[in-house]
């Protein structure tokens, strides 16, 4: 890297938490820590929400897929996601944020009973240390490459720069440095795909050349014998189910829009982040395009090298540092929300439930950060794990979409259906999870098609289960489930 | 996987993703006015999410028909 570059990611690795360690001055108790303070406008939501779900993995993974498989990568953007955050913010963050939860959890705990509420925090909680561990390690990997640290000194500088203002300055300071890191990583991404378009002579030339020898690759669509996307996994699969359950169950996702100011700013936030949503196949799919134009030689696997070989042949001094910062910031913009909601799932769903119930504010502040730390050291440790056992973060990163389906069933019937009732929540949830478990680890089905099966599955449980049981009471659902809040919108 | 499903056309899936796009906006048109509007600072038209939906939707589509 040229002295230029290494500056500006130098510069740019330093200023971040300086800006974030600002907002420690807001942070007086743990509804400031874990929602900062229900103040946050639709602005910084949604480019939060783009900060959170574009990791650095997501960069190098959509471009190796865009490379391998063409235009069908674009799905996860667009069908994949976009109506999905319509129906998340005009159906269920409103539910969310009226009933003034912190986590998805505690409303479903309220919809049906602390069983529920505590397996999926538990699940949630699991899935995110699996997760935070890849993502150190990413970071330890991409920084060890591009500044010559040794991957422990590289691990323990992402964890520093991220525990600084994500321990001091809680969600605040999280959403803030996400709109910096959301803008640079999509200013970086624009650079490089100008300047890829710039070397294959622009997109109708760069079409020619590709569908020469690859005719299937502007498909949106592909043959349902197609291995990795066939058409009816990507509709019914990650359309219908995988991705209703990302953008309205997800902590990571919800957690912002719940901190925001006003019901209008937590619709305004998920809405408006679809425009930036549609774009990212710009930033990652169109450089696995321009890669593959200028070098078809990346076969198989190391389709994941092609956004990393761009950069190294195709980028000029400064320029590199820039799209480098970009990495990181995709990558710090991940790490720092799921620690975040971590430590609210710990604090709210098990730890406030269970163990400590009627401490003050200031003590759950406390634990909260202990918890971001706690987390933090934990991801480190299991960082180096990812390389020695790839097998097990596979898993672990797998595991998401074993109860994604489950949990977007009883989340949909408890906000839709006021029969349902706590067994039902129950059963639907642990027998879909129990049928995911058994598809992918003894029948080896794909995730896509697991996905809508454990959702039919647990949706047809929780009905069953909640005929056989005696309603809830009308007192309990109240504000809870769309039809009585809608009686009440009409009396009014 | 279903005989007949796989004999499918590969523009079979295209129509069920333009009439998804289709069906969300309509769907967002369904909600009341009031309910969009709820706490917000004022009543201009920018601030009608319904809008941005349609306009959103509306790229989707043609992107989709496009590919």
């Amino acid at each position: 890297m040229h002295g230029i570059d290494l500056v500006i990611v130098v510069f740019y690795l330093i200023a971040l938490p300086a800006f974030g360690l600002y907002f420690k001055r807001y942070i007086k108790s743990d509804e400031d820590f874990f929602l900062a303070g229900r103040m946050l406008p639709w602005w910084v939501i949604s480019l939060s929400i783009i900060g959170t779900q574009i990791g650095a993995t997501d960069f190098v993974g959509a471009a190796g897929g865009a490379y391998r498989f063409g235009i069908v990568q674009a799905h996860f953007e667009w069908i994949g996601a976009l109506p999905a955050m319509v129906v998340s913010a005009l159906l269920f963050i409103p539910y969310y944020w009226r009933a003034g939860v912190y986590t998805v959890p505690e409303f479903l705990g309220r919809r049906y009973n602390l069983a529920v509420r505590i397996i999926l925090a538990a699940l949630w909680i699991l899935w995110f240390i699996f997760f935070l561990g890849v993502l150190f390690w990413t970071s330890g990997l991409m920084l060890s490459e591009y500044l010559g640290l040794p991957i422990w000194v590289a691990i323990i500088a992402t964890a520093t720069i991220v525990g600084v203002y994500t321990i001091t300055g809680g969600l605040a300071a999280i959403a803030m440095t996400d709109v910096v890191q959301t803008l640079v990583m999509f200013i970086g991404g624009i650079c490089l795909s100008a300047l890829g378009l710039w070397a294959v002579g622009g997109w109708e030339p760069m079409v020619a050349k590709i569908t020469a020898a690859h005719p299937l690759h502007f498909n949106l669509f592909l043959p349902i014998e197609h291995d990795t996307y066939p058409w009816t996994g990507i509709i019914l699969g990650l359309a219908f189910v995988m991705s209703p359950a990302w953008w309205c169950c997800n902590q990571a996702m919800i957690q912002r829009t719940l901190g925001a100011r006003s019901a209008w700013d937590a619709k305004a936030g998920m809405i408006f982040a679809m425009f930036p949503k549609m774009l990212i196949p710009l930033i990652t799919v169109l450089p696995g395009f321009i890669a593959l134009a200028l070098n078809p030689d990346l076969l198989g696997e190391n389709a994941d090298k092609s956004l990393p070989w761009l950069i190294k042949n195709l980028l000029p001094t400064g320029l590199a540092g820039l799209v480098f910062a970009a990495f990181m910031a995709a990558l710090i913009s991940s790490v720092d929300s799921i620690l975040n909601s971590t430590a609210t799932l710990l604090t709210r769903d098990i730890y406030q439930r269970l163990l400590v119930k009627n401490a003050s504010s200031e003590h759950y502040l406390k634990m909260g950060r202990i918890m971001t730390l706690v987390f933090i050291i934990l991801a480190v440790i299991l960082a180096p794990l990812t390389k020695l056992f790839p097998g097990i973060f596979v898993a672990g990163s797998t595991m998401l979409s074993l109860f994604q389906g489950p949990t977007f069933a009883i989340t949909l019937l408890g906000i839709y259906w006021k029969r349902a009732t706590r067994w039902g929540g129950l059963f639907g949830l642990l027998g879909g999870v129990a049928l995911a478990s058994f598809l992918f680890f003894i029948r080896h089905w794909k995730f896509l098609d697991i996905a809508w099966i454990s959702f039919l599955t647990a949706m047809l449980v929780n009905v069953v289960v909640s005929l056989l049981t005696r309603p809830e009471p009308l007192e309990k659902l109240e504000n809870l489930v769309y039809g009585l809040v809608m009686k009440k919108h009409e009396a009014s | 996987m279903v005989e007949w499903l796989k004999e499918a056309p590969l523009y079979w899936p295209k129509i069920i993703a333009v009439l998804t796009f289709v069906g969300v906006t309509l769907w967002a048109w369904r909600r009341p006015k009031k309910f969009i509007f709820q706490d917000a600072p004022d009543q201009r038209l920018w601030r009608d999410l319904r809008i941005w939906i349609t306009l959103i939707m509306s790229v989707q589509i043609g992107l989709y028909l496009y590919f």
